[in-house]
């Protein structure tokens, strides 16, 4: 057990590093020169030398490996340098960033976890019949529709027809349904379908044939049986989709005008803010790196078999 | 004709209601300049917002543009673009995937390590990350989600090459002394090309909403250029006073994908016993009641 | 009635409706199994012994349809036509079940004490402290060693062996009259399969359960069994008490299944005696007799119509061979 986890945690360890090489090599190779650009931010590209001293102050002249370990070093502290738009520091309102990203995403992830255990647990226990039907319908449309769409629809239909709950801005957690909402739609859609399929595949193996020999009725085979079978595909399955919510984040945060990471690194990539790009990129992919890691000690605990490789 | 015959075949296997509105799609893509009415760009600024007409059946935008040829001419802007980006895509990942189905060993194991990479990460971020570094344009986003898009491609085509690489035609090509090159692109990349294919069209429908969601934040398709992301989040500050442009461009794009989804599912559930419907139950059980039954028990 | 047998299957046909095609796979066959006896069925795979004794049951994998006609009587009551929540009670309680592959019955990630256990919770009505106390004894029943260890372990921990006695305790669980054990040592290595064999037969035996064994085995048969049904293509070929049917086998099939046992004075490197042939598939049901093709006594007749089972002299064994019983008659 505790070899399995110092091992996952090497591995987080390396893909983190290759996660910053990624990044830095990113900025590194954009085209056109950063002091100049800089410089001109500054009004001073006129000034002669001034780039010269941008270029020496931001390390520029430096050798690329030496920049690298020197941006490494910053990062970690959780400086991500100077705005090539704003000239402020990135990392000014970063950590409330986070925090507005990481609450739209915890909130999502636990209405679309709901919501699809609920559809897809209606499907099996009902197959092919008119829930599952009325399920999968929802499902596939949920999964199809567009999420800038489902925004507006929400929008049009919640704030502006019946006024029910604002459409932007932070007032109070109200402000926070219709975002949760409709970043949660794709995931539960995807998420009921991942849940009614493995309940399905579940209760066509040979130790639900047992389980109905031993007289079990349907209910008790589904939750007592098939469930905790179809727990760590779940569990994979809710990890992937938490990954793709910070994507969603990016679609939605602006939508309601909220200021997140993912409404940061939209920014960043509009008006090709490398350092802001660069800032936001690095914290997504070690946001991925950290849910990937839980979700394999999530899967450790509840699969037996896996458990027992490593213990 | 008897050529086709397997193909229809196949094509009966899945959902009816996915082949049309695939089929549709296609069509209204590929005819649209013929099927659209009017010139999708042309303003008239007096005529804007208006609603369904004689002249403008499904009403007109801010600008007075007629709405349906803007929608027709959107399903040619997206279906150009997703042909484009699966083409590209499965291009780099049908050949990654055969490489690496074809050599194994180290080779297999870096270009899956990348593609396990490549599939972590959405790839609305690898495209967005893609734009901001290089800028926006057509040609950016249409290689941006090429690049977000291959690793899936590659996977599929890895795993299909590994199964044909392992049939005994292939041992006993080798044996024969056939040239790595004719294994290759005599039976390896044919036989990959069409199973990928499948899946590459039943994943266009989440292209199609790849370049709908870059359009719509403005850093995919560009004005005048109709597409129906863009169309939405022109709309949208008008929301309130004429919701049927958000809504119009917004329920194309969703018809589109649940067509091509539909048949993405039909695929992937096709492995799972169903019961029977009613009406192939009946012919069963008319088969059967024609058997009789006989005691055997004298 | 004290005389009925506690199974009594009389002219069952099972029809299987899938989405492909519709088979029968069992065709008016009918046997009878007493209290405390041990009846054998034996038959190549796919001869449809399995279906037969699932069936009646509701023990069919999703997306068949069965079709079920004659009559299955247990304990009194006729189970065909019962809808099934009342046979669902039977299940587990009355009649318990074996399966060929332990590896796979088994729930891979619930433990295995839960899992006998909860067959004492439903069908005996005990709190789930009487059930695990009632999981260890059924497990030092089946012989397992170190047994409050084992109940708290997961079915992957442990050995193929081992999982069938585990598979055989939820069986007896519910302190059932049957025992319906299908092929119960076929997935089992060699040295292990006697083991569970013998097992089988003293549970059997001490708890004076009845039986049905299915197997293609016929040294399982011969140590086991009581009774004995050869089934071929659907159709019981032969019936009868074993040490008659292996002693003088009729049916010219079961003959050959007998001849087709290596013995020990056959001289070293000798060929395999094997059955000529391949067995039918199953679909529509035949006209004649469905070993015909491969029979060496294969006369017009015998494809004509459908040969009936006929009792022999002493009316033990019953043959369906028109061959072989023109012969008696005839002698």
């Amino acid at each position: 057990m505790i070899h399995f986890i110092s091992k996952r945690l090497k591995h987080s360890l390396v893909l983190l590093f290759l996660a910053s090489v990624v990044c830095f090599t990113l900025v590194v190779s954009a085209p056109g020169n950063v002091a100049v650009l800089i410089a001109e931010l500054r009004g001073a590209a006129s000034t002669p030398g001034y780039v010269e001293k941008v270029a020496e102050e931001i390390g520029l002249n430096k050798p690329l490996l030496m920049r690298y370990v020197d941006w490494l070093g910053d990062a970690v502290t959780g400086d991500f340098g100077i705005s090539y738009r704003t000239g402020q520091t990135v990392s000014a309102d970063l950590p409330q960033r986070m925090m507005v990203t990481g609450t739209l995403i915890a909130g999502s992830a636990v209405i679309a976890t709901l919501l699809s255990l609920l559809l897809g647990f209606l499907g099996a226990f009902w197959p092919y019949k008119l829930p599952d039907r009325v399920s999968r319908g929802l499902a596939l449309i949920g999964a199809s529709t567009p999420t800038f769409f489902v925004g507006a629809l929400m929008i049009y239909g919640f704030s502006v027809t019946f006024q029910l709950f604002p459409s932007f801005g932070f007032n109070g957690p109200v402000s926070w349904v219709l975002p949760w909402l409709t970043v949660a739609v794709l995931p539960a859609a995807v998420l009921s379908r991942v849940v009614r399929v493995g309940l399905e595949e579940a209760m066509t193996s040979p130790y639900v044939l047992t389980a109905k020999s031993k007289g079990l009725g349907r209910t008790a085979i589904l939750f007592r049986e098939a469930l905790p079978n179809i727990t760590p595909v779940f569990i994979n399955a809710l990890g992937t989709q938490v990954g793709l919510m910070t994507a969603t984040g990016i679609i939605v945060e602006p939508l309601f005008a909220w200021q997140g990471v993912g409404d940061y690194f939209l920014a960043g990539v509009r008006f090709r803010d490398f350092m802001v790009v660069q800032a936001c990129l690095l914290i997504f992919l070690a946001f991925f790196i950290v849910v990937n890691l839980i979700v394999d000690l999530a899967v450790l605990m509840t699969d037996p078999r896996i458990r027992r490789q490593w213990s | 004709m008897n050529k086709l015959k397997p193909i229809f075949a196949r094509l009966n296997k899945f959902p009816r209601v996915a082949l049309v509105v695939i089929g549709l799609f296609v069509a209204l893509g590929t005819f649209a300049p013929w099927l659209a009415p009017q010139d999708p760009s042309a303003q008239n600024l007096l005529q804007g917002g208006l609603g369904p007409s004689v002249a403008h059946w499904l009403g007109t935008d801010h600008l007075g543009r007629d709405t349906l040829s803007r929608l027709i001419i959107a399903a040619n802007t997206s279906l150009v673009s997703v042909g484009s980006v699966l083409i590209i895509a499965m291009t780099i990942g049908i050949l990654m995937g055969t490489i690496a189905g074809y050599h194994r060993g180290w080779v297999d194991d870096l270009l899956m390590r990348v593609v396990d990479v490549g599939l972590s990460i959405p790839s609305l971020i690898t495209a967005l990350a893609v734009i901001g570094i290089v800028g926006p344009g057509y040609w950016t986003m249409v290689l941006a989600l090429a690049l977000a898009w291959w690793p899936m491609s590659g996977r599929i085509s890895r795993a299909v090459a590994v199964s044909i690489m392992s049939k005994p035609h292939i041992e006993a090509l080798r044996v024969l002394g056939a040239s790595p090159w004719r294994i290759y692109f005599g039976h390896l990349l044919p036989g990959t090309i069409g199973a990928v294919m499948v899946y590459a069209t039943a994943d266009a429908g989440t292209a199609a909403l790849a370049v709908a969601t870059l359009s719509f934040l403005g850093l995919g398709i560009q004005p005048p250029t109709p597409e129906w992301g863009q169309m939405l989040v022109d709309a949208l500050p008008y929301l309130e006073s004429d919701p049927r442009q958000v809504i119009l461009p917004g329920l194309a794009l969703t018809a589109a994908v649940i067509g091509f989804n539909t048949l993405g599912e039909a695929i992937a559930l096709n492995r799972i016993p169903k019961p029977l419907t009613r009406r192939m139950l009946a012919m069963r059980r008319i088969e059967v009641a024609g058997w009789g039954k006989e005691n055997s028990d004298a | 009635m004290h005389d009925e047998p506690l199974l009594s299957v009389s002219n069952l046909t099972v029809d299987l409706l899938t989405a492909k095609s519709a088979i029968r796979p069992v065709d008016g066959v009918s046997y009878t199994v007493r209290q405390g006896e041990c009846l054998a069925i034996v038959g190549e795979s796919g001869s449809g012994k399995t279906v037969m004794n699932f069936a009646p049951l509701g023990l069919m994998p999703t997306g068949v349809t069965t079709s079920l006609s004659g009559s299955v009587r247990f304990g009194g009551r006729e189970l065909i036509g019962l809808p099934e929540p009342e046979i669902r009670k039977i299940r587990g309680k009355s009649i318990g079940f074996i399966f060929q592959d332990p590896m796979s019955a088994l729930n891979p990630v619930r433990r295995i004490g839960r899992q006998i256990a909860e067959m004492a919770e439903l069908h005996l009505n005990m709190t789930p402290r009487a059930a695990e106390a009632r999981a260890l004894e059924l497990v030092k029943l089946v012989g397992i060693s170190d047994p409050s260890a084992r109940l708290r372990q997961y079915p992957h921990e442990l050995s193929g062996g081992l999982r069938q006695r585990i598979v055989i305790a939820t069986a007896l669980a519910g302190e059932p009259k049957l025992l319906i054990a299908d092929e119960p040592t076929t997935a089992l290595d060699v040295t292990v399969q006697a083991q569970i064999l013998r097992l089988l037969k003293d549970l059997q035996r001490r708890l004076n359960m009845a039986m049905v064994l299915i197997t293609h085995d016929m040294g399982v048969v011969a140590g086991a069994a009581d009774n004995i049904v050869v089934m071929y293509a659907a159709r019981a070929a032969e019936r009868g008490p074993v040490d008659k049917v292996l002693v003088t086998p009729r049916h010219p099939y079961t003959r050959g299944l007998i001849n087709a046992i290596p013995k020990r004075e056959d001289p070293i490197g000798s060929q395999f005696r094997g059955l000529p042939g391949i067995p039918p598939t199953l679909g529509a049901p035949f006209k004649g007799c469905a070993f015909a093709p491969r029979c060496d006594f294969a006369v017009p007749t015998c494809t004509a119509s459908r040969p009936p089972l006929v009792p022999s002299a002493d009316g033990s064994v019953f043959v369906a061979c028109p061959v072989v019983n023109e012969g008696r008659a005839a002698a």
